[in-house]
């Protein structure tokens, strides 16, 4: 079928981030995970007793909670996780100079446009390569506010009350299994602080690069959003392709403060090969308002719901979702708001197409407490359908207690209309050009609100490869 | 010390009652395959555990809270006479507000006391009569669809404690091309509390046949809690005309347990509408199955909870074939403490194409002590489908109840006509004439008392 030729000419599954760097790295543990490999990653840190301990009792919970049933396809995990180096140090320190970061790694970014990027229009960037942070920088008028933005690492290290103030309060260990995980063996990831009534004007990134084979990597991030300040943070990720399975589980904890305004953007662009378990969560305080902008186009199997508990009264939360499931891939994605005090309202979009053998699932949570009174929320959720392989679901949940709110879900499924492909065609357009302008169309809600480069990132990726394909 | 490997915890859901033995003493009189299936069924309950709150399905229905099997008792066999006059008044009440009918039956407290059936009907091969009875005169006809296609015991829990404990039923058959034109009126009284009563309804339409099946159950308030549980299996054969309606009225005290199977074969329409006004807990579990090319589902549902009601609807919209649709639409009403659980999937299974699945829920929340909790989803594995599904959880509508008492209602009025407006969508689109009226009378009774 012509059609069907076209559209795996759309390129959507090629991966252009599938290049290995030579391996090098000053320290691993041995794969898998035991109590030994929890110590061994808090020495190779130089932690404090606390936290050791608290690592340790996340280890323990996260051995006595089962294996999650429900979500993605987990039975493989076990033996996955019995054969993943667990962390892998890649240089002796951290570097703040570009110039400083060994060769290997710089080419590695530079390939990916991350420096370019910082000059252009980034306040910071942060750059984690398996499991350490290996560069980390801010522009000096950020600093000179107060700004804080540094691996989570040096923000034990720097400001232990602030961390010690904040870290695990908004995803204790015991949430989940991952989280769980992660709190025991986490190793990188950002730690922000932006201070009462700054302004950030342009936003903050941090890249995730996996390149080592059968690697698990545990970011761990913790922002701070001080009353009445605005801030915008992006993570993008990508790995090689390895014909065996790599796992990454972040957790990322937000707290956004009275009056302030954040938002987290994540272009999540793993390889086919990868497990992305991860859990976001925001709380969110008096007439504050925080934005999740997801992106999911890569892994094998993602499982991750970024959260709003709008805890303050007036508080806003917001999550815009994008799911791209190719070949083989389950994105298992959606969010969750719980509105907790009054006249808080939330809004989640989601979109999804499913190719090939794809399956994109939306999985979602909205739950009124009693108390929040007069609380608002709209739920949207649209599918698309490519191949009639392919397969989409949506969990919404809905949980009501309280008389005041007023909650809505929708939801719609279709496929690409032979009568809007025809209509183009019609007009001088080849199918190919035809399809990929409907699927930017259904995406483009969500693209709109990506920084420029992003938003160009994603329509090449429906665009680019496809050019070949045409004539 | 005590042995550990010799304590073996009993069958959960066995009591002094609810036993093998009851198995035995019920099938004493029946028919070898009957016996050997009411047995088979016990097994299946004894070896199923107890759903938990940890079943996605049982989530909101914590059953360790809301039924306790082991005080229930076995019922009374009821000496009831085939008399309208000797009917328990509540019964003779709700009959007479009855349009005609092509048939009726008359139940009380698990047994079948009374059927009729238009003279031509019968002649035409139309067949309403008690399980009972037709264990006896068509065995073949159970044999082939009793708890066997629809709902054999392996479905759940309540399914074979159902099936292998059912005392009374209807069968209604419908031969070949027969359509009545008046819908069979079927009206149970439960008098008795604190036991439990186990019946089945098993209705096959044949080819191009068509028949509405009204189906009423109620009582006074109940002094202790009592089992109400049904199973209700519907075959709509190719092109048949199946309506099923569903009105339970039960009063406090009772544990209402449903579940309903709809099996639409090719070019069929198989509706169905659940009324759930009564009941202190009320669980329907409605699957609907588009089996055949053309089939066709509507699903309607109204509920109206106050005091400390309980309220759980699982829907299913399997879409087997292609060329199938559904439309499901269930609303619902919640004052006092009274809580609502709606959960429903609509499933497009891989080469159903050209479904057409809609899903609606809508809540209305009167008091601040009600809760609702929705959860409709989506399982799509066919990519030339229209899916949707929407949910929402309001309040009443200030502005139309202010517009209302602008125009010289009190408040109350006011607001029992936004009530009824918001149901009214429900209302206005059920199948049957007379049932409007009368389920509109209930729920202004009911709006008078909160």
């Amino acid at each position: 079928m012509p059609q069907n030729e076209t559209i795996q000419g759309l390129g959507l599954d090629q991966y252009k981030y599938d290049f290995v760097d030579e391996e090098k790295h000053v320290f691993r543990t041995q794969p898998g995970l035991s109590e030994d490999v929890v110590r061994q990653i808090s020495a190779q840190k130089g932690e404090p007793e606390w936290m050791l301990q608290a690592r340790l009792k996340a280890l323990e919970i996260y051995y006595s909670k089962p294996m999650p049933t429900w979500g993605g396809n987990l039975s493989d995990l076990e033996r996955v996780l019995d054969e993943i180096y667990f962390y892998v140090r890649p240089q002796d320190q951290m570097e703040h100079s570009w110039d400083d970061v060994p060769e290997s790694i710089k080419t590695t970014f530079e390939r990916l446009g991350i420096p370019e990027a910082e000059q252009k229009i980034l306040a910071g960037v942060g750059a984690q390569y398996e499991s350490e942070m290996v560069y980390h920088s801010l522009k000096k008028e950020w600093e000179d506010q107060g700004v804080i933005f540094d691996s989570i690492e040096e923000g034990l290290k720097n400001h232990p009350e602030l961390f010690r103030k904040y870290f695990g309060t908004v995803i204790p260990a015991a949430d989940n299994k991952f989280a769980a995980m992660n709190s025991a063996v986490w190793s990188g990831g950002s730690f922000v602080y932006i201070p009462k009534g700054v302004e950030l004007k342009t936003p903050l990134q941090a890249y995730f690069r996996i390149n080592q084979e059968k690697m698990g990597q545990f970011e761990r991030t913790l922002i701070i959003a001080d009353e009445g300040s605005h801030a915008h943070y992006i993570e993008g990720c990508t790995a090689p392709v390895y014909s065996t399975e790599s796992f990454h589980s972040g957790v990322i904890e937000i707290i956004v403060h009275r009056n302030a305004r954040f938002r987290y953007t994540t272009i999540q662009n793993w390889s086919n090969n990868m497990y992305n378990l991860v859990t976001q969560r925001a709380l969110v305080h008096e007439n504050a308002s925080m934005e999740w902008l997801d992106g999911n186009l890569g892994s094998k199997l993602t499982m991750k719901y970024p959260s709003c508990y709008l805890v303050g009264e007036g508080a806003h939360g917001e999550i815009l979702s994008i799911a791209y499931a190719g070949d083989g891939q389950h994105q298992d994605t959606g969010g969750k708001v719980v509105h907790v005090a009054p006249r808080t309202t939330s809004s989640i979009v989601s979109k999804s197409i499913s190719r090939g053998t794809g399956r994109a699932s939306y999985r979602g949570l909205l739950k009124v407490h009693k108390g929040a009174l007069h609380a608002r929320s709209n739920v949207e959720c649209d599918a698309l359908l490519i191949n009639d392989t392919s397969r989409t679901d949506t969990y919404p949940y809905i949980e009501i207690e309280e008389q005041g709110a007023n909650v809505g879900h929708e939801a719609t499924v279709s496929k690409v209309g032979d009568e809007q492909l025809f209509y183009l065609m019609s007009r001088g357009m080849s199918e190919a050009e035809a399809m990929a302008l409907i699927v930017r169309g259904f995406i483009e809600p969500i693209a709109k609100e990506l920084p420029m480069e992003y938003a160009v990132e994603l329509n090449r990726l429906i665009e680019l490869e496809m050019e070949g394909s045409v004539g | 010390m005590t042995n550990p490997a010799t304590a073996v915890a009993a069958p959960e859901g066995v009591t002094s009652t609810l036993h093998r033995g009851l198995v035995q003493t019920l099938s004493a009189f029946d028919p070898v395959w009957l016996r050997e299936r009411r047995h088979r069924a016990w097994e299946v309950y004894e070896s199923t555990p107890m759903p938990t709150t940890r079943l996605e399905e049982w989530r909101y229905t914590d059953l360790r809270r809301k039924l306790d099997l082991a005080p229930l008792g076995w019922p009374k066999r009821a000496e009831c006479a085939d008399d309208f006059n000797a009917c328990p008044e509540g019964l003779r009440n709700t009959m007479m507000e009855d349009d005609p009918a092509s048939g009726h039956v008359w139940g009380i407290d698990g047994q079948i006391i009374h059927v009729d059936l238009e003279e031509e009907l019968r002649d035409k091969g139309v067949i309403l009569m008690s399980l009972k009875e037709a264990t006896k005169t068509h065995p073949d006809l159970l044999e082939k669809h009793l708890a066997t296609e629809a709902l054999p015991p392996e479905r759940g829990k309540f399914e074979a404690l159902n099936a292998a404990l059912w005392t009374d039923g209807i069968l209604l058959f419908v031969p070949r091309g027969v359509r009545l034109e008046l819908p069979v009126r079927v009206t149970r009284w439960i008098s008795q509390a604190g036991v439990a009563f186990f019946s089945r309804t098993l209705i096959i339409a044949e080819p191009g046949s068509q028949v509405s099946f009204m189906d009423e159950i109620l009582s006074q308030d109940l002094k202790a809690q009592t089992l109400v549980s049904r199973a209700v299996e519907v075959v709509a054969q190719d092109g048949a005309q199946v309506q099923y309606v569903a009105l339970q009225r039960l009063g406090k005290g009772a544990f209402y347990q449903a579940s309903q199977r709809t099996l639409a074969q090719r070019d069929s329409t198989l509706d169905t509408l659940n009324l759930s006004l009564g009941a202190t807990t009320t669980r329907v579990d409605l699957n609907a199955d588009l089996l055949g090319p053309g089939a066709n589902s509507d699903m309607l549902g109204l509920y109206f909870g106050d005091g400390d009601q309980h309220f759980d609807h699982n829907t299913s919209q399997d879409h087997a074939a292609p060329n199938t649709s559904s439309d499901l639409l269930y609303k619902g009403a919640l004052d006092g403490h009274s809580r609502s659980v709606f959960r429903g999937v609509i499933r497009v299974h891989p080469r159903a194409q050209k479904t057409d699945a809609y899903q609606t829920n809508r809540n209305l929340l009167l008091s601040p002590h009600a809760r609702a909790d929705s959860l409709p989803n989506l399982e799509i594995q066919a990519d030339d489908v229209k899916c949707s599904h929407g949910a929402t959880v309001g309040q009443l509508d200030a502005e139309s109840r202010f517009y209302l008492m602008s125009r010289g209602l009190t408040r109350e009025q006011a607001e029992r006509l936004v009530v009824l407006g918001f149901l009214g969508e429900v209302l206005s689109r059920l199948p049957l004439g007379g049932v409007a009226t009368k389920v509109t009378r209930v729920i202004e009774e009911k709006l008078r008392q909160s």
